[in-house]
């Protein structure tokens, strides 16, 4: 299942690891929402999460010529994505606040009622996610919302594939606990 | 009562599970209601998860682009002097051993011509080469204060021990030179080694564990 743009990845990694900034624009523009969902859920705040998406892909195109062709790029990044958060957290320790106003709920078209509802339950989510230990949090962002496989998670946090499955497990069983009240309103609601 | 499949059910979400595992954990749901609970309890999870689409929020991917571009820095053109100075590591090793190779072949080859010229089977041809004989110190001197008294087999035997003297101060110096340059090899790779070893993967994507 080769996509046209997997057959010019490379060539536009090729292009970029020799400066052309329209071809690394290119692979940006490719990467970018992928990304951005991924720094969004590690660093739980809009602000620190666009910051971090900067940093990585400027960290991405600084150290581009030390990538080696043949392995994926896309995990390349996302492991750049995951630190590059990581660090814009260590460098703001104040705890991401959640804006209730700014969060986006994906059907507006509900009472004011019900969206409140449905933001305070994002809020209690992304919170949940933010308590879990980094490394925990690293592996559950990059199934979740990176769609990586155990293999590729494994590859891109550089760990054995059995610590993948542990650290999911810990991570879903942590927050099965954090999220009862929320999960006990979806099976009510699901009947 | 069956054994229970609740660990295999994140990799069975995930799709994650070789066949023989995912057929043993099908037909165990299938089966048991309490695995099926907490089946249906994981895709809550997951679906809770997923609830909240912050892509909005974001600067749109192409203002993204746009911006970053623009305030890309310079990249550090790594790939061409790197790669000089990885040639230039290799040319010393190389070169090294192309000296100490030239000296080994001189020296064989000039002991080879002494030898051969001396045995006058290249008659004079060679003398321009060869210039005086190799004498040691006290050969010259034995030579002149007994060169009249001693006859052919004194001779001999004198510039025999002239010869082994000789051959031992080459050997010296061979030692010397051959020391030398496996001091500088040595040296060289253990320089290399350390390099090698410094190289680390830069900080930013080394992954935390
Ligand atoms: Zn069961």
């Amino acid at each position: 299942m080769t996509s046209p743009y997997a057959e010019t990845e490379a060539l536009l990694i090729a292009k970029a690891q020799k400066g052309d900034r329209d071809a690394f624009g290119e692979l940006v523009r490719h990467h970018h929402p992928g990304v951005v969902n991924v720094v969004y859920r590690m660093c739980g705040d809009v602000e620190l999460a666009e910051d971090a998406a900067q940093d990585a892909f400027i960290q991405a195109w600084l150290h581009l010529p030390s990538f080696r062709p043949g392995t994926s790029l896309r995990n390349w990044i996302y492991r750049i994505a995951v630190n590059a958060a990581l660090d814009v957290l260590r460098r703001e320790p104040k705890t991401p606040l959640i804006d209730l106003e700014t969060l986006s709920m994906p059907d507006s078209a509900a009472g004011p009622e019900i969206v409140l509802l449905e933001k305070e339950r994002a809020f209690a989510v992304q919170r949940a996610i933010l308590s879990l230990t980094e490394t925990n949090r690293s592996a559950l962002t990059l199934r979740e919302y990176g769609g990586l496989s155990y293999q590729e998670i494994a590859a891109t946090l550089n760990i054995p594939l059995g610590t993948v499955m542990s650290r999911l497990n810990y991570a879903r069983d942590r927050l099965k606990e954090l999220l009862a009240p929320q999960l006990i309103d979806m099976e009510i609601a699901n009947g | 009562m069956v054994k229970h499949v609740t660990p295999w059910l994140n990799a069975y979400l995930d799709g994650e599970l070789p066949d023989a595992q995912l057929r043993q954990v099908e037909k165990h749901l299938a089966e048991c209601d309490e695995c099926q609970a907490e089946l249906e309890q994981m895709r809550d999870l997951s679906a809770l998860l997923h609830e909240t689409a912050p892509a909005d929020e974001f600067l749109p991917t192409e203002r993204f682009v746009a911006n970053l571009t623009l305030n890309l820095p310079r990249q550090p053109a790594q790939s061409q002097p790197r790669k000089a100075l990885e040639i230039g590591w290799w040319l010393i090793p190389v070169g090294a051993l192309g000296v100490w190779l030239f000296f080994q072949v001189t020296f064989s080859l000039s002991s080879v011509v002494l030898t051969v010229s001396e045995t006058g089977l290249l008659g004079n041809g060679l003398s321009w080469l060869q210039g005086d004989p190799p004498q040691t110190r006290w050969f010259s001197m034995a030579m002149d204060l007994f060169g009249g008294q001693i006859g052919f087999t004194g001779k001999f035997i004198l510039s025999a021990f002239n010869d082994l003297s000789q051959f031992i101060q080459d050997l010296k110096s061979r030692f010397i030179w051959q020391g030398l340059f496996a001091t500088l090899y040595l040296g060289w790779l253990a320089s290399w080694w350390l390099r090698q070893s410094n190289q680390a993967i830069p900080a930013s994507t080394v992954p935390q564990s």
